[in-house]
């Protein structure tokens, strides 16, 4: 059994497990990245909860968070049971259209947004300001930066949700569906009792999934804004690798990473919790 | 059949030697290799025709190769240095990379080679005192640059506008060009976010003054002290005042800088790596650029040149051919090279050169260009400068200072808490030895 499980074993260990150790134990050091690393106790943690933007950037974790949590969700599950009623070789089509930005990767989708939509010289928000219809660029806000970051990120993400759920729909029992029809069931009333019970393993694992990659979330934050204009869409990934790569503070770093992390744990206890109890 | 088969044996075995010869030949020659950041295609062939085929011709047993590693270059860079599998010549971001890496002890001093091959004599004395840490020299810059005032001289002459030489001047000449629905000051950092420091660094040293800045440097004054309130201020004035225009976190640096070619924006306070981005937008615009040292106020020579260092040399204590490296590092700092790439590569190769008379720059680059740089050594030289935050700042309090000036400009935080929190900063790193050498003005 040893010798079936090693190989993977060692992955983990050397790529995860090592790794993780490391990022652990470094954030109780102060570390430049290059020189000796200095052991500080849990200095990082204290000059983190000092640190206004931490804050800033915990707030708008938790605000992405709940964006994810309700939005592409609901958009996916509409989306997911309207195919439901389409014709098969329809449903297919809007299935490769919906999964579409899924595949395309992260940096152009942003890019594209960036300078073909939201661009006032080069977009579309400017041309519709030439036709005297002034829309200001979401990400040059404060107040909306984080908000335009997330609906580029919606766009790309939720096509995922409605094949993931469309999936799940189609597994459900053909008898249930048939009984609610017999039974004169409207639509409603058919997602309400028959269709949403029957998938909701699957809608509780996207959620869990949903909390863990909102924690984690980077790439459109530093492509689109780097965390500005002045920290409004800060994000602690983000946090983390300008402490790690601009400040040379790998320790403070680390610190922001076990606060990730730490998120994430508590989303995988929920999960496991919830598989048990449904083993059960 | 048979000798068929010979023959084709006879001609592998000849393959094979042939093969062993040049692999022979090959490995005679020393490698000597350089990461480069991002470069356009064309700058690409340009280092390859001017650099590395010249210099292998000259240097029968090197081999010199440059590797583009893109916009990742310096953390690629960190990762194999720690590692001990990085390039020979080592180009990082800017002094305080330097710092931490010669701490780390894996950089060569180079003061041997700078006795041997005349660095001394050739470059800018403040330069080598740049590159020194704990008293011994590891890097070299690769190019300098200085902050100033670019404008649309055929708008300026329609306008009958004149050159500002005074902040009071310059600010008339903002409004009554946001009076004629102009953009004053052409400026973006959608693409760069540091961009905000190109304007905290200009009123540093043209309204705080450089010696100030040089005190604070020292930590002989705190960040917090008045002149730097006052520079703050101000700059925080012209951003209310909508100096820098609606679309200063939607425009790239470059988009910005093609506003004063079209008219569209009246000035721009940047930096000489613009002057790459002239011949693209000013010819087709039918526009003559002009450039000027930013004015300054009162009490402050007028202009300060603030010093920045793009990028440097340095050769790993790893590496296995630092004779070579050297060499290639020579060569760069040939009256010869200089004239070359600046010929075709303008605002990225300002090697600090003392004595730019020798050099000849090819007929069709912008006069404009040659005059600036010969005007910006001979200012170095008669010790006329002030200092880039980039350059002259530790890492953590540059990136703070980021961030920060939005902060202020935003509305989020005051001048005050601002330079508060960068004095902090500062003093922490300082503590920490990570402060850049600062050469005695």
């Amino acid at each position: 059994m040893w010798l079936y499980l090693a190989p993977t074993l060692v992955i983990n260990v050397v790529i995860i497990l090592i790794p993780a150790l490391l990022t652990v134990g470094l954030a109780f050091f102060q570390w430049d990245g290059l020189s000796a690393p200095v052991f500080v106790g849990l200095g990082n943690f204290v000059s983190l909860w000092d640190d206004r933007v931490f804050w800033t950037a915990l707030e708008n974790n938790l605000i992405w968070t709940a964006i994810f949590l309700t939005i592409p969700i609901a958009m996916g599950l509409l989306a997911a049971s309207m195919l439901l009623i389409v014709p098969r070789r329809g449903s297919t089509i809007f299935q490769v259209v919906y999964f579409l930005p899924v595949i395309i990767a992260t940096a152009i989708t942003a890019r594209v947004w960036q300078g073909m939509i939201y661009s006032p010289v080069t977009g579309i928000f400017g041309w519709l300001g030439k036709l005297g219809l002034p829309i200001t660029n979401p990400l040059s806000q404060t107040s909306t930066a984080l908000f335009g970051i997330a609906t580029v990120d919606l766009w790309h993400w939720w096509g995922f949700l409605c094949v993931i759920f469309f999936a799940a729909l189609r597994q459900v029992p053909q008898e249930q569906i048939e009984a609610a029809r017999i039974e004169g069931a409207s639509f409603w009333q058919m997602m309400r009792y028959v269709l949403l019970p029957g998938i909701r393993s699957t809608i509780v694992l996207m959620m869990v999934m949903t909390v863990i990659w909102s924690f984690l979330v980077f790439d459109f934050v530093y492509i689109l804004t780097q965390g500005g204009p002045a920290f409004s869409s800060e994000v602690l990934s983000t946090l983390a690798y300008r402490k790690a790569f601009y400040d040379l503070n790998v320790g403070q770093a680390a610190a922001t990473a076990l606060v990730i992390s730490l998120f994430g744990l508590v989303a995988t206890y929920f999960y496991i919790r919830i598989q048990q109890r449904e083993g059960v | 059949m048979n000798m068929g088969i010979k023959a084709k044996i006879t001609l592998a075995g000849a393959a094979l030697v042939a093969l062993g010869v040049a692999a022979a030949h090959a490995e005679d020659k020393k490698p000597i290799s350089w990461w480069y950041e991002t470069a356009a295609p064309e700058n690409q062939e340009a280092l390859e025709k001017l650099l590395v085929q010249p210099f292998n011709a000259a240097h029968p047993n090197e081999e010199l190769s440059i590797d583009f590693r893109g916009a990742e270059l310096d953390k690629q860079l960190r990762i194999a240095m720690l590692s001990g599998s990085g390039p020979d010549i080592v180009y990082t971001a800017g002094p305080s990379y330097v710092a931490a890496m010669a701490q780390a002890g894996q950089l060569l001093p180079l003061d041997d080679y700078a006795a041997k091959l005349g660095w001394n004599e050739r470059i800018l004395p403040v330069f080598i005192e740049l590159g020194k840490y704990n008293g011994k020299l590891y890097a070299l810059p690769k190019t300098y640059e200085t902050l100033g005032l670019f404008y649309n001289k055929t708008l300026f002459d329609k306008n009958g506008w004149k050159a500002p030489t005074t902040i009071a001047e310059m600010e008339t000449l903002a409004d009554e060009m946001k009076a004629k629905g102009m953009v004053p000051f052409a400026a973006g950092n959608a693409d760069w976010r540091p961009t905000n420091e190109h304007y905290v660094s200009i009123v540093l040293n043209s309204i705080a003054g450089p010696d100030n800045v040089y005190k604070a440097l020292k930590g002989e004054i705190p960040w917090t002290a008045e002149p730097f309130v006052k520079a703050i201020d101000k700059l925080n004035e012209w951003w209310q005042k909508g100096y820098f225009g609606p679309n200063y976190f939607s425009l790239t640096g470059e988009q910005a800088f093609a506003q004063i070619a079209t008219g569209q924006a009246g000035m721009a306070p940047t930096g000489t790596w613009n002057f790459q981005n002239v011949p693209r937008y000013f010819p087709q615009n039918n526009a003559e650029p002009a450039f000027i040292g930013f004015p300054s106020a009162e009490g402050v020579p007028s202009p300060i040149y603030a010093l920045g260092i793009g990028s440097t040399f340095s050769i790993a204590n790893s590496s296995e051919n630092p004779d070579g490296a050297a060499e290639v590092i020579d060569y760069v700092f040939s009256d010869k090279f200089y004239g070359d790439i600046n010929t075709v590569w303008q605002g990225e190769w300002n090697t600090p050169l003392k004595d730019l008379s020798k050099v000849t720059i090819g007929a069709e680059v912008l006069p404009l260009y040659g005059e600036t740089m010969k005007n910006l050594a001979d200012a170095v030289g008669k010790n006329q400068y002030g200092y880039t935050t980039w350059t002259f700042l530790p890492p953590a309090t540059d990136t703070y200072l980021v961030s920060g000036m939005e902060e202020v400009w935003l509305g989020k935080i005051t001048t005050a808490q601002f330079l508060e929190k960068l004095n902090a900063a500062f003093l922490e790193e300082k503590a920490a030895g990570k402060v850049p050498a600062i050469p005695a003005r």
